[in-house]
């Protein structure tokens, strides 16, 4: 495993359920988004225990439905349970993410001025 | 959308996967299908999903691995782990089923029987209750056992690159002959004692019905609960 998809490893909960937030998607095309966003180094099918796991701790729900082209798909939205948690999830990355930056990107000078 | 819909447009779908992709999905698919304690309903529902997921990936010229990633196994051991169990109610349900449709074919088959050569052979009627239940018990004990054991072997033979299949067929004769001599012993030395009744061809037949139908009446009960 690769150092990035480590590192992106225990977040990447997070990351789904905040793409999931932005509007009800199936598996496939969370994948494509998550890779849009620059985060394609976890193999795409990871999603798929993520998307398991989230549903067992009633964070997100999944419903099958008929998609634009066609053939049905499961859509999945956030629970209220998945509000309230991706709300604690971008806190606690806000509080982990500022010092993380500056004790690691010092010296390529994105504090000086 | 229940689970024999999902299975019937699992099998249909499969055909378009190329003979690498096929394979991979295939063996994955199996490995989570033969391990009998998740819930079928959650299991296929993402078995639909990925089989979605890698029919697009292939459009786009992806591989099953390229998807899924270079160890099926690992990938499908971590699905399993966040896979639901089945209800207790959905497994007692699935059981007491498929028991009553047991016992019925078996009543069913044990009239017709009766009915045909009981004129050649002259076969007793009688039934001896207590060795009929002891042989009955016998029957579902090892029917359980089979079903466990074979999907069990299944489960074991996938993603190996070495075929395991004649080894794995050995081991299923010698279980089969083996059960096989214990039901044939059993009819042989237990038998003949306690109460007894008179169970002719006709009544057989009869009793054997009604369990049929309400094996089948439990399935289409199930149908419906499902779709709602």
């Amino acid at each position: 495993m690769s150092l990035r998809s480590q590192l992106l490893k225990g977040i990447l909960d997070g990351c789904v359920l905040a793409v999931i937030a932005k509007a009800p998607v199936y598996g496939y095309e969370l994948s494509k988004k998550l890779q849009d966003l620059g985060l394609g180094d976890v193999s795409e099918g990871t999603i798929y225990p993520v998307l398991l796991r989230l549903q067992k701790q009633a964070l997100i729900m999944g419903e099958i439905k008929p998609s634009e082209s066609g053939p049905n798909r499961k859509y999945y939205s956030l629970t209220h349970e998945g509000i309230v948690a991706l709300e604690m999830i971008s806190s606690e990355w806000q509080l982990l993410s500022v010092p993380i930056n500056a004790l690691l990107m010092k010296g390529e000078g994105t504090h000086e001025r | 959308m229940n689970v024999n819909e999902l299975i019937k447009q699992n099998n249909e779908k499969r055909e378009n996967l190329n003979e690498e992709n096929k394979k991979y999905y295939t063996d994955l698919m199996l490995y989570i299908r033969t391990k009998l304690t998740l819930s079928e309903k959650q299991a296929e529902e993402v078995l639909m999903e990925m089989l979605d997921h890698l029919l697009e990936a292939q459009e786009e010229g992806k591989t099953a691995s390229q998807v899924f990633g270079e160890n099926p196994q690992a990938f499908a051991d971590e699905l399993i782990e966040q896979l639901p169990a089945e209800e207790k109610r959905d497994m007692v349900k699935f059981i007491g089923q498929l028991a009553f449709s047991l016992v019925g074919w078996f009543l069913v088959t044990r009239g017709l029987v009766l009915l045909l050569f009981s004129n050649f052979v002259g076969a007793s009627t009688t039934v001896y209750i207590i060795p009929t239940l002891i042989i009955f018990g016998l029957l579902a004990g090892i029917v359980f056992l089979s079903v466990k054991v074979i999907f069990g072997l299944i489960h074991q033979s996938l993603f190996k690159e070495k075929s395991t299949d004649k080894m794995n067929m050995i081991k299923v004769g010698l279980f089969g002959a083996g059960s096989f001599a214990v039901i044939l012993g059993a009819n042989y030395f237990i038998r003949g004692f306690g109460p007894s009744f008179e169970f002719p061809w006709s009544a057989s037949i009869g009793a054997g019905t009604v369990f049929l139908l309400v094996s089948w009446l439990m399935k289409f009960k199930t149908k419906i609960n499902s779709t709602m």
